[in-house]
């Protein structure tokens, strides 16, 4: 049997170098496994811009598309539609875009329409309260849950309300204004979903 | 103190049985008799990879698909940008992050070839670059074939030869009284210089061995550090297990 | 920090205070013998590697799609898109392999060693019983990225219960839930494959390892350290040639897991097929019911077992023998307990008889491994040849060596039930070396 000396000071160095060792390879090899969660190529591929016609759309109506798998709504905001937006802006929670919204969209988009031509919505259609999509509910007249409604958007979840350039109502769960994506016209009649103008354009 | 354990004895036959196992691999790999060339693709040598991209693009994929492969992760490993593949390589109009299509029907080429040309994504990881290389070197003129050539590795192939430009025309020299191939003779040259050949069918299958695999080329950079990493950890293990053991001793 | 620890072990303690002595139990407690050798790692080397099949098994999960149209495909999206998934498929292939390299070894251990000897016949049938549902589990799931060699094999190792005589074709079409391995084949072994035999296997060895540590290990002198004196350093009343698994035995496994990790780093980064041993190159091809691959043959693990298929031959109209045979062989090994009557356990001390029918075993049993991937074929005219006939040269062959594998259990019932064995005297203690 040994000598009953022990060098507790190299024991514990060792053990600790070894368990420090160890331990970055453990984490180090939990890293593979934690990023093949992220997009793979194949969704990366699949979230490309989409390219969508403005031909059948007409005034007042609304187009959902799918970018990134995301709903994307794209509407055709007639004149009376528009003049009701900078008379919500008493009732909004962020009216300019520029508080807690000011990421929300792209700095292209940050304007009283919310938009890059007024009369053309491009938005994720994406409740910022838990993730539902709102409803389109266009007719500016009286609504159950709104007897003043302006028309805009409602989320049946949790019955958040937005405007007609999805910038929400106070007194809803909704924090934020709904996104806008980046996009940019093509020409006249078309536009590209996530790719942003080219500068100057 | 004890005699030598019968584990020494044994290894031996362990250590055998494992060499036995890698030496048998190789001819493990395509099924043919014959004897394949080296093919010394490399898949580090990104100007090769690129060539022998040029050459796919330029000479196969009028037929062969790659539907494994997308055309950015291509740009990506190749050291290519997104314009020099979109101009260069894309003919088919595809996306940059689609995979590479043929644009070839499925049905007209079974029509015309007697079956579809197949994908060639995975071509390396089933047949073995040797082989592929080989196929490529040993087409010739055959005017009994219904297409007009022949493969000494692959008999009877349905494959025309599109690469005959780039080598010429090759013929067989038959064994006196049998139709057995015994050599092949280039009757009229090509493009390229027999060298110039080999190089440009090495560079070929060298981008098919890429394809067949892209992520060889992450494997080969981690591994250096991984097992450098590895071996520091057994490093203080052992000195572990060595300080512990002075009890036991 | 030191003190937070301590601070939730008491905290937990408090609350549960049976975990401590479990703990004690089979860590700090637990006395194995001092004298393990190198054959002693893999049974540690086996558990890492079950863990490693189950963390990147089920990530695998996550990207592969178990369906006949869509399974090939996923794989190639698991090596291409996903990311790192390249890495975790490959751990996973290169596991499967390693796992029968160290569970024959581990086996080859217990056979050497008399660990299967009385009073560890539990332990030994239990490990068996691991063994034959892992085999099971290697099956399944090389049906599963669909490749040619994975359709082809699913067809040969299921039409082995066809050879049944009467229920055979019946049953054979009740186990791929079509006339062909298919959609419904492919997704029965996906859910046995990762949920059904996953849990028996983690149930079997909890038990295995329950019933080694009521009964403690062998060691290479197969000298029963419980039997022997008493008195350690750590406690008077311990087996004196006994050492605390924990810390000594595990630093030690950390050792071989280091040594283990870097060959298997070694393979999974610079040789993931292994030369077509543990990927085929054959399953780079897609599935198809049309064209069987050249040379069809079983991954390499299995081959010595099929060898034993097809040198039997038919016989009565029935092809069934072979397939008896096959799982004879196991079945011996099942029984090995009984038919070894040595009063001896280890080699060392065992007559001369024992050693020389063992290394004779081993040989067998890797030419068998040989014949079984076709190497002969390609040695034979090597080694004697272009014009031998393999055929002929390879049946000889192979059924010697599978009658040399049956007679091993023969002779060895012969050789210790009718005192045959003339064995060396066993020390009292263990014995060290270096």
């Amino acid at each position: 049997m040994a000598n009953e000396v022990v060098d507790h000071g190299r024991r514990r160095f060792l053990t600790s170098a070894t368990a420090v060792v160890g331990g970055v390879g453990i984490v180090s090899a939990a890293v593979p496994f934690i990023k093949s969660w992220e997009p793979s190529a194949r969704a990366k591929a699949a979230g490309a811009p989409v390219t969508q016609s403005l031909k059948k759309i007409e005034s007042g109506q609304q187009l959902i598309v799918a970018w990134r798998s995301l709903p994307v709504f794209i509407v055709n905001r007639t004149p009376d539609q528009l003049a009701t937006l900078p008379k919500q802006d008493p009732r909004l929670v962020d009216p300019k875009s520029d508080g807690s919204s000011a990421d929300q969209q792209p700095k292209y988009a940050q304007n009283g329409t919310r938009s890059i031509k007024p009369e053309w919505l491009v938005m994720v259609g994406i409740c910022t309260h838990l993730g539902c999509v709102p409803n389109y509910v266009g007719e500016i007249k009286p609504e159950p849950f709104d007897p003043d409604w302006q028309g805009g958007y409602y989320c049946p979840c949790h019955h958040s309300r937005y405007d007609l350039a999805g910038r929400v109502y106070q007194g809803v769960p909704a924090p934020k204004n709904m996104q806008i994506p980046p996009y940019h016209f093509v020409d006249d009649t078309t536009v590209q979903i996530g790719v942003d103008p080219k500068e100057g354009a | 103190m004890t005699k030598p354990t019968l584990l020494k004895r044994l290894f031996p036959a362990f250590a055998l049985s494992l060499g036995l196992l890698l030496a048998g691999q190789p001819a493990a790999h395509a099924e043919d008799d014959g004897q394949l060339m080296a093919s010394g693709a490399n898949i580090r040598d990104q100007a090769s990879l690129q060539r022998g991209a040029r050459l796919f693009f330029n000479y196969c994929v009028g037929c062969h698909s790659l539907k494994y492969l997308r055309y950015s992760r291509m740009a990506d490993d190749l050291g290519l940008t997104e314009q020099q593949v979109m101009q260069n390589l894309d003919f088919t109009g595809a996306k940059f992050d689609d995979p590479v299509i043929s644009h070839m029907p499925a049905e007209d080429a079974a029509k015309w070839f007697g079956k579809a040309p197949p994908d060639l994504s995975l071509e390396v990881s089933a047949k073995g670059a040797d082989y592929i290389y080989t196929y490529l070197n040993t087409f010739y003129l055959d005017p009994k074939s219904p297409i007009g050539w022949n493969n000494t590795t692959l008999p009877n192939a349905a494959m025309p030869f599109p690469l005959w430009e780039l080598q010429g025309e090759q013929t067989a020299v038959t064994r006196p009284g049998s139709d057995e191939v015994e050599k092949l003779e280039l009757a009229h040259p090509g493009k390229l210089t027999p060298g110039e050949y080999q190089q440009a069918t090495r560079d070929l299958v060298n981008f098919l061995e890429y394809v067949s695999e892209p992520a060889a080329l992450q494997r080969h950079h981690y591994g250096v550090w991984v097992l450098l990493f590895l071996a520091l950890f057994t490093l203080l293990a052992y000195l572990l297990k060595k300080e512990y053991w002075k009890d036991v001793h | 920090m030191a003190n937070v620890f301590a601070s939730i072990g008491d905290w937990v303690n408090e609350r549960a205070p049976g975990l401590m002595p479990v703990y004690r139990k089979h860590m700090t407690e637990y006395y194995a013998p001092k004298n393990f050798n190198l054959w002693y790692y893999f049974g540690s080397l086996a558990l890492l590697v079950l863990v490693n099949q189950i963390v990147t098994g089920i990530f695998l999960t996550m990207n592969y799609d178990p369906s006949a149209a869509g399974a090939f495909d996923s794989v190639q999206y698991i090596m291409r898109d996903v990311e790192w998934g390249w890495l975790i498929r490959y751990m996973h292939t290169t596991g499967a392999s390693l796992f029968f390299v160290v569970v024959f070894l581990h086996m080859f251990r217990g056979i050497m060693y008399g660990s299967f000897k009385k009073p560890r016949e539990l332990v030994w049938l239990l490990g068996m019983l691991i063994f034959l549902v892992l085999m099971a589990e290697a099956f399944m799931g090389y049906v599963l990225p669909w490749g040619n060699m994975s359709f082809w094999g699913a067809k040969v190792i299921v039409s082995l219960f066809g050879t049944i005589p009467k229920i055979g074709p019946a049953l054979q079409e009740w186990i791929m839930g079509d006339f062909l391995p298919a959609d419904a084949t492919l997704n029965r072994f996906f859910a046995l494959h990762v949920i059904a035999l996953p849990i028996v296997l983690l149930l079997l060895v909890v038990l295995h390892l329950a019933a080694l540590h009521e009964v403690g290990s062998n060691n290479p002198d197969g000298v029963d350290v419980k039997h022997g004196p008493k008195g350690n350093r750590w406690d008077a009343l311990k087996p004196a040639d006994g050492i605390p698994f924990h810390p000594y035995y595990t630093v030690k496994d950390l050792v071989g897991v280091g040594f283990f990790l870097l060959i298997a780093a070694f393979i999974i980064f610079f040789a993931p097929t292994f030369g077509g041993w543990f990927l085929e190159h054959d399953n780079s091809i897609a599935a198809n019911n049309l064209v069987t691959p050249a040379q069809i043959k079983p991954v390499w693990y299995f081959t010595a077992f099929y060898a034993i298929v097809r040198m039997i031959p038919s016989a009565f109209g029935t092809a069934v023998w072979g397939v008896i045979g096959m799982f004879g062989s196991i079945a011996l090994l099942f029984a090995l307990p009984w038919i070894d009557a040595g009063p001896v356990k280890s080699i060392r001390y065992r007559g001369t008889g024992y050693k020389v029918a063992l290394t004779i075993f081993v040989v067998a049993f890797l030419c068998l491994m040989a014949i079984g991937m076709d190497l002969t074929d390609e040695y034979f005219p090597k080694l004697f040849g272009a014009g031998i006939d393999i055929t002929l040269w390879d049946n000889v062959f192979g059924r010697i060596m599978t009658l040399t594998y049956f007679g091993f259990f023969v002779f060895l019932w012969l050789y210790t039930h009718l005192g045959w064995e003339k064995t060396k005297p066993v020390p009292e203690r263990v014995t060290t070396h270096d």
